[in-house]
This record gives structure tokens, sequence and C-alpha cells, in this order.
């Protein structure tokens, strides 16, 4: 665990760059910074591996003082990814991601071993080993720094803005494997962003920092969105909070009607009274949407309108099933399982009648309001 | 087009007469006597330049003092130099001082310039990874700013093998001695000779450069924008 015991941090001018920080990162979990441009959280995280000095105050992991340490032993034992990558470039990829393991005089065998099995990790072909930054994108760039941070498998994972430099695509990439990486590795990661979306995703705690350094929230994704302690951390979490705090809400316990799936083989007299039906294949696969109304005979002769958007059941959130309602032709969401088969159907008013409470990767904090919103209706 | 032959025949004959190849006055020896104090001046630069340059381009700190002195250093006529001191002391001593004062100022103002030009994330990078300041020197800033390091280096060589000639300027030899004698005697044949000699040695060090960039800079600095 990283504690932050009243760490302050004033330069010679006179600017505070942290004002009487405590705070705890717990083991395994990813600690997110966040907040204006000027609010500290990278110098917050810099003095973890003492890249700045606090000014008064400490910081310790599992309780020793990181001044016990010299500062380059100190940093060996701590991954340290930046927003930029910073990357060696006259260095290959394989040495570069080998950096700490030779700083550690690991033999040079095992060193690029290591970085090969990384690569993979990361997602980087094994091809690409010999290769020089300058012929990677930014993506694979940014790839190639977070394995050189797990080299020397650091228990502490340091993050400055990693995925702030590419593209929004990418970027929902990487911070998709990014957490799945951290499924199987379970670090103690302080990750710092000036995005609010990200900090959700990522978060499992998420410490809001306002500029002049002044820590002014500590909570769950959940519970920052359902209670922001101030204007300022309203103001900086932004519209949509309501819709928002629908990630957190699982679809597990969705009611899902099966009134609107029909087999291509059914026949369109079936499904009279219905606005419309969603046909599926044999494997129920969703094949289109069509209105029973205008079709005669069998479905299958029928034009199919598109299904859109699909939400896996259990893994997805109210907010992508929400997501699918708005985007498909009958205003119904269609829930899939792993193999894509369709589960059922659930109006738009349905999905909001479900009680938000988490049940994914992130702690479970139930939200105000749970009551009043009172139990869902049937589907249908 | 007839005239360049003509030069070239001149040098030609003059290259192989067997005279030339014998004795104190001959080619062997004035080249040697040439390369020997190229060789020294040139040392001598690179370990003030260089260990100038990397100090000031890892601390940050005096780098517009070094590059002012660099630039004044430019400035003095390195002839003028020579003389002034080899009326103070005959000896060989203020020829290499000459040729070292001209030789640093490139070595030292690209070695500053490529340390100060590594990427700030890199930098970061190592220091964050739990490099010393060695470390980062010598791992990260020395590398990634040797395409200019090299450039440098590969000026003030050529300078100062073209500027050695002055050596023979108060009597120390080497193949000035051919031009300063040939000036003198009005033989043109002489100066051609001298001429052509100091520049095929110009020559050979460019190349010399050429092969010392390919094996010593890594590819993954030549295939950026950042090649020299």
């Amino acid at each position: 665990m990283i504690t932050f015991e009243g760490v302050t941090k004033r330069y010679p001018g006179g600017t505070v760059a942290l004002d009487d920080v405590s705070l705890d990162c717990p083991d395994g979990r990813i600690t997110v910074f966040v907040g204006t441009s000027g609010g500290g959280k990278t110098t917050a995280l810099r003095t973890i591996n003492r890249m700045v000095e606090p000014t008064s105050g400490r910081v310790l992991i599992d309780g020793q003082d990181v001044r016990e340490q010299r500062p380059a032993e100190l940093r060996r034992g701590i991954g340290y990814v930046i927003q930029h990558a910073g990357l060696f470039p006259h260095r290959t990829i394989e040495d570069n991601i080998a950096t700490v393991p030779y700083l550690l005089r690991w033999n040079k065998k095992k060193a690029r071993e290591r970085a090969l099995e990384l690569m993979e990790r990361v997602g980087l072909e094994r091809s690409m080993a010999k290769r020089y930054p300058f012929q990677m994108s930014g993506g694979q760039q940014q790839r190639v720094g977070v394995a050189r941070a797990l080299a020397a498998d650091p228990p502490i994972m340091l993050m400055d803005e990693p995925f702030s430099a590419v593209d929004p695509v990418v970027r929902a990439e990487l911070q998709d494997e990014f957490l799945r990486l951290q499924d199987e590795l379970h670090k103690t990661i302080v990750f710092v962003t000036h995005d609010i979306d990200e900090a959700i995703k990522l978060g499992d705690k998420i410490a809001v920092f306002q500029t002049g350094g002044k820590l002014v929230q500590v909570d769950s994704p959940e519970n920052l969105l359902a209670h922001p302690a101030d204007d300022f951390v309203a103001g900086f979490i932004g519209q949509n909070r309501g819709i928002r705090t629908l990630s957190f809400a699982g679809t597990s316990d969705l009611r899902l009607s099966d009134d609107a799936v029909r087999p291509a083989t059914a026949d369109a007299a079936d499904a009279a009274g219905l606005d419309w039906v969603l046909v599926v294949d044999e494997g129920r696969r969703p094949l289109g949407w069509t209105r029973p109304a205008q079709v005669a005979g069998a479905l299958s002769t029928a034009p199919l309108a598109p299904v859109g958007a699909t939400f896996r059941v259990g893994a997805d959130s109210v907010r992508v099933a929400l997501d699918a309602a708005v985007l498909s032709p009958a205003g119904l969401a269609v829930g899939v399982d792993e193999a894509g088969a369709v589960i059922g159907t659930a109006a738009g008013t349905d999905l909001l009648a479900v009680p938000t409470h988490g049940d994914g990767t992130h702690d479970t904090v139930a939200a105000e309001g749970d009551d009043a919103r009172g139990d869902g209706g049937g589907a249908g | 087009m007839n005239d360049l032959w003509n030069q070239i025949d001149l040098f030609w004959t003059w290259l192989t007469a067997s005279s030339q190849w014998h004795g104190a006055d001959g080619i062997p020896h004035r080249l040697l006597q040439h390369l020997y104090y190229s060789g020294v001046s040139l040392l001598c630069a690179a370990v003030i330049g260089l260990a100038l340059g990397l100090v000031v381009g890892h601390t940050g700190r005096g780098g517009f003092l070094a590059i002012s002195i660099a630039n004044i250093a430019r400035a003095i006529p390195t002839f003028g130099l020579v003389l002034f001191v080899v009326v103070i002391e005959y000896s060989i001593i203020p020829v290499l001082v000459a040729l070292v004062a001209l030789a640093v100022p490139p070595i030292l103002v690209n070695t500053f310039e490529g340390v100060r030009a590594v990427d700030p994330d890199a930098k970061d990078a190592a220091r964050g990874m739990g490099m010393t300041g060695w470390g980062v020197l010598w791992r990260a800033e020395l590398p990634i700013a040797l395409p200019l390091i090299l450039l440098g280096l590969r000026t003030s060589a050529i300078q100062v093998v073209a500027t050695a000639t002055i050596a023979a300027y108060p009597g120390f030899g080497g193949l000035g001695r051919y031009i300063i004698d040939g000036l003198a005697r009005n033989d043109y044949q002489l100066v051609v000779g001298g001429t052509v000699l100091v520049v095929l040695l110009a020559l050979i060090v460019q190349l010399i450069f050429a092969g010392l960039r390919r094996l010593i800079i890594s590819p993954g600095l030549l295939g950026s924008a950042r090649s020299s």
C-alpha cells in the first residue's frame, strides 16, 4: 500500500503544487489521480518514486518511508510509464523493454527472453523485437512503454497519462487491454489522467485534485458520480453524470423478453400485432428487424433492417444496453450471450428501471436512489 | 579541362619522383609529422570539447557561457595565434595550442547541442526507471547525441588536417613544408604537390568518419529525422 501523509510540495517561487495531501493507494488496485492541469496530480505521482521530494509530509510504501532508499534503487523496483512513452531511440524494442533488467544486471539472454515474453503480454508481435522506436506507431510505442515498466515485475506501477497522446480508438483499445492485464497481474497502480472518463473507466479508487494541489475527493467511481463532494468536482465530472452512473449497473438481472424474437422460418402472421420482430437464424443469431404487418408468408422473405448494436448480457453495463436500444429501429435493445445468440430484448424504459449497482470489476457501492426507482417492470 | 590535366600531370611526376620517398624531406616523413601534429591536437580537443559539452549539456548549466567562449575562440585567426605564441616560446607547443583552439569549438558546440536535444521524455524515463546521473549520461544522452558529436569531430578533424600546414611556418615540418618551400622558391610543382596531398588527407579523414558513422551509430538514430 502507498500512503501519503500530509504531503506538501512548495516551490521556491512560492507556487504550491501539493497542499497537505493524505491518501491511501490500496494494494492490487488502480488508484487514479485526476484533475485540472496544475492540480498537482503528476507531482503527487512523482513523490512516490522520489522524482519530486516533498517539502513536508511523508510518502510510505508498505509502511516504509520512500526516503529510506536511494532514489535509483527505489525506482528500479517501481514501474514507470509516461505520456509519450519516452523510449530510447537508439535501442531496439527488446533492449528498451529490458532496460531495468539490464540495470539490475540480469544476464543478457534472460533479460531478452523476458522482453519477448512481455511483448506478447502487451499485444506486440515477437518479430518486432529488433525494430527501433521510430518504426512503431504511437500506440505500439505506448505498449512498449508499458512492457518496459513491467520488465522486472515490480509490485507498483506509476503511470503518468500513458494513453493521452494516442487517438481515441487506440486509446480505448489500450485501456481495455490494460484492464485485462491488470486482471492477471494485480499490480498496485497509480494512474494520472486529466480525462474523467478514463478515470471512471479504469479506477478502483479516484482522487480528484484541484488547482493549487488540493485533494478534494477520494472515492469509488460510482460514489464520485453519485455524490460529488462540491461544485468543483461536479463541474469536473461534467454533464451526463446520471447517464454515466448506468455504466456501473449490470445487465445480468435484467428481465429480457422473448416475445419479439422469431426464427426466419416462422410465418409473419404469427407475429401479427407486434410492431417489430427480430428475425434470428437457427443458432438464434440476430439477422435483422422487420415489421410483420408489411410481410406476407415466411419471415425469411421479409426485407430486414440492420440489427444495430447489441449488448452482452452480464458483461456489458446498462449504459451499453441503453445505447443499443436507442440505436435499434424498434427501440429495443438486443441482449446476446457469449456466442452471440439472442437471449431476449428490452425496451429503453425497462433498462432504466434496473437498480444501479455494480457487478463488475469495480467495488460495489450502491448508489442512492435505488429504492426510489422501485422494482423493474415486466419486459414486453 | 586541359589546365586540370596539367595540374594532375604535374602532381603525378612530382609524387612519383624517387627522391620524394626518402629522408627527412621525403613524403613519408612529412606525412607522419603532419599526422602526428593533427592527431595530438585532435585528441586534446576531443577530450576538452567532449568533457565540457557533456557536462554542460547534461546539467543544463553554463550553456550560454560555454557557447559564447567557443564562438569567440572561433573568431581568433589561427595563423595569428601561431605567430604570436611562437614569438614568446619557440617550440611546437604553440602550434599545437593553436590547432586545439581551432578544433575545440565544433566539438564542444555539437556535443552540447546534441545532449541538450535529447528528448526530455527519454531522459525522464531513464531517471524514473532508476538510472543514476552517470547512467543517464552514458546509456541515454551520449549514444543519442552521437550523430551530432561525430559531426563535430569530423568538422574539427578536417579543419585540423588542413590547418596543420602552418606547423611548417615556424619550421616544424609536416606537409605544409612543401607549400611554403614551393612558394618561397617559386616552385609551382612543389606547391601543387603539397596541396594535393593535404586535400587527399582531408578526403581520407572524411571517409574514415563516414565509416565510423555506420559502425558506431545506432540504426535507430539514422533512420529518424535526426540523422546529420
